[in-house]
């Protein structure tokens, strides 16, 4: 049976301890990795590995994270996205809440896209399809 | 002092598991001040020898032709602290890897018992992420660590085997 | 070569908190290997700083016993770039707890005002003579030592 999604959150709340060393109370649903959680680059990689060990699920590399989504020039205009960057971001990050994001869809605020809820949506989206 | 705090390879399988033992000597220099009267190896330098076990583990899936840097000590826990004539193994496995970092865990033993854990992330180096403007050769894996690097093949293709003083 | 990778403390609040630096110099023998043709400061030796700083603050903090101050526990120790000879690593390090014998850190480390390292850990402290005879002669001069180093490490030192 899948657990329930307050089970999955709190498995992502003790695997996002762990690996950035904050306390339980600082992770919440809208917390941001690198803002809120001060993760840096080699922490999400950590935190990939310990999810795919904690739920015993796959994680294939940008599937999570995507790094590599927006590497056609068409995609960006400066720091900002051209309405089809931002399309191949949505399609890459079916997981992430881009109604504050596409307000101002710029590169540099990627980042805010990856809070703990995009990892919960993740993970129950891996679960439900297993 | 030098800087190689690994002795010998006595277990490697590529891409998957290796273990390297180090004596711990009163010849050592860092005895002297660490500490007079109580010599006690530094920590530190038991953690750095786990690095190169794993760091070794690491390099050689690509051939030692990348760069592999310690990125990340995820845990370092030490129940116990070596003192001169004690025998260290380090005991490490690499859990995941891609084409930029790699995952590894390891046991500490010393003279047989198991003393801690020390689990670590290495980057193959990204020049874009650091301000350190880096060589564009391969630095890490060079002259100096031959000789452990030999020990490390010579047990590639061999059957498992554990060191018989263990 | 002498094992020691605090070089001068420059702020220190009793128990609470502790900045202190470490130069990095092509002198230092073991940047021949770490690495030949790259010398820098071994991430784990970053983390030495670290932890001896700690091991000063907690010194000053207990009055020098017990004797011995060593790394226990480190988590999530995170390098970002690397130190180079010639320049200084300045570890900015506060205790989250301090008791006789055990005590937790958190730490930064500062290159050219960049953030290079940040680390967790814990300490452990206990006397060589812990046991049967409590505190040894080897306790009292290692505590008589560690009070000498220590002054000549502050200095000039912000101390409160």
């Amino acid at each position: 049976m899948a657990p329930s999604r307050d089970e999955v959150f709190t498995t992502v709340r003790d695997v996002l301890s762990d690996a950035l060393g904050v306390d339980h109370e600082e992770v919440s649903d809208e917390s941001t990795l690198q803002g809120d959680l001060g993760a840096e680059s080699i922490d999400f990689l950590d935190i990939v590995f310990r999810l795919e060990k904690a739920f015993s699920i796959k994680i294939p590399k940008g599937e999570l994270f995507p790094e590599d989504a927006l590497n056609n020039p068409e995609y960006l205009n400066g720091d900002k996205l051209t309405p089809a960057g931002l399309e191949t971001l949505k399609a890459a990050m079916p997981h992430a809440d881009f109604s504050q994001f596409e307000k101002d869809p710029a590169l540099s605020k990627m980042p805010d896209l990856f809070t703990v809820r995009t990892i919960v949506n993740y993970v129950e989206g891996k679960l439900e399809a297993a | 002092m030098r800087w190689i705090w690994i002795d010998t390879f006595v277990e490697f399988v590529s891409g998957e598991r290796a273990a390297a033992v180090k004596n711990v000597t009163m010849a050592e220099e860092y005895f002297r001040d660490h500490f007079p009267g109580y010599p006690v190896m530094p920590p530190c330098l038991m953690i750095e020898g786990m690095a190169q076990t794993a760091g070794i583990l690491v390099g050689e899936v690509r051939r030692f032709q990348e760069n592999v840097i310690l990125a990340k000590i995820r845990l370092a826990d030490l129940q116990a602290y070596a003192r001169p004539g004690d025998r260290i193994r380090y005991e490490t496995t690499l859990d995941s890897f891609d084409d930029r970092a790699a995952v590894t865990s390891g046991t500490v033993l010393m003279n047989g018992k198991n003393i801690g854990r020390i689990d670590l992330i290495f980057s193959y180096v990204n020049n874009a992420e650091r301000s350190v403007d880096l060589p564009d050769h391969n630095f890490v894996f060079t002259e100096q660590f031959q000789h452990l690097l030999a020990s490390a093949r010579l047990l590639e293709s061999s059957e498992n085997r554990k060191s018989n003083e263990d | 070569m002498k094992f020691g990778f605090v070089d001068s403390i420059i702020e220190l609040t009793r128990g609470k908190r502790i900045v202190a630096i470490k130069a990095v110099s092509l002198a230092e023998e073991y940047l021949s290997d770490h690495f030949p043709t790259f010398p820098v400061l071994p991430g784990v030796l970053m983390l030495e700083a670290l932890t001896e700083a700690a091991a000063w603050l907690v010194r000053d903090a207990l009055d020098f016993l017990p004797s011995i101050v060593l790394l226990r526990r480190a988590k999530n120790v995170t390098y970002k770039d690397f130190v180079k000879p010639g320049t200084l690593l300045r570890v900015e390090v506060d205790c989250r707890r301090l008791e006789k014998d055990a005590s937790e850190f958190s730490g930064v480390g500062f290159c050219r005002g960049n953030e290079v390292v940040k680390a967790r850990f814990s300490m452990a402290h206990f006397s060589v003579g812990d046991g049967s005879s409590g505190v040894s002669p080897i306790d009292q001069r290692l505590a008589a030592d560690a009070k000498a180093k220590f002054a000549l490490l502050c200095g000039q030192a912000t101390k409160q």
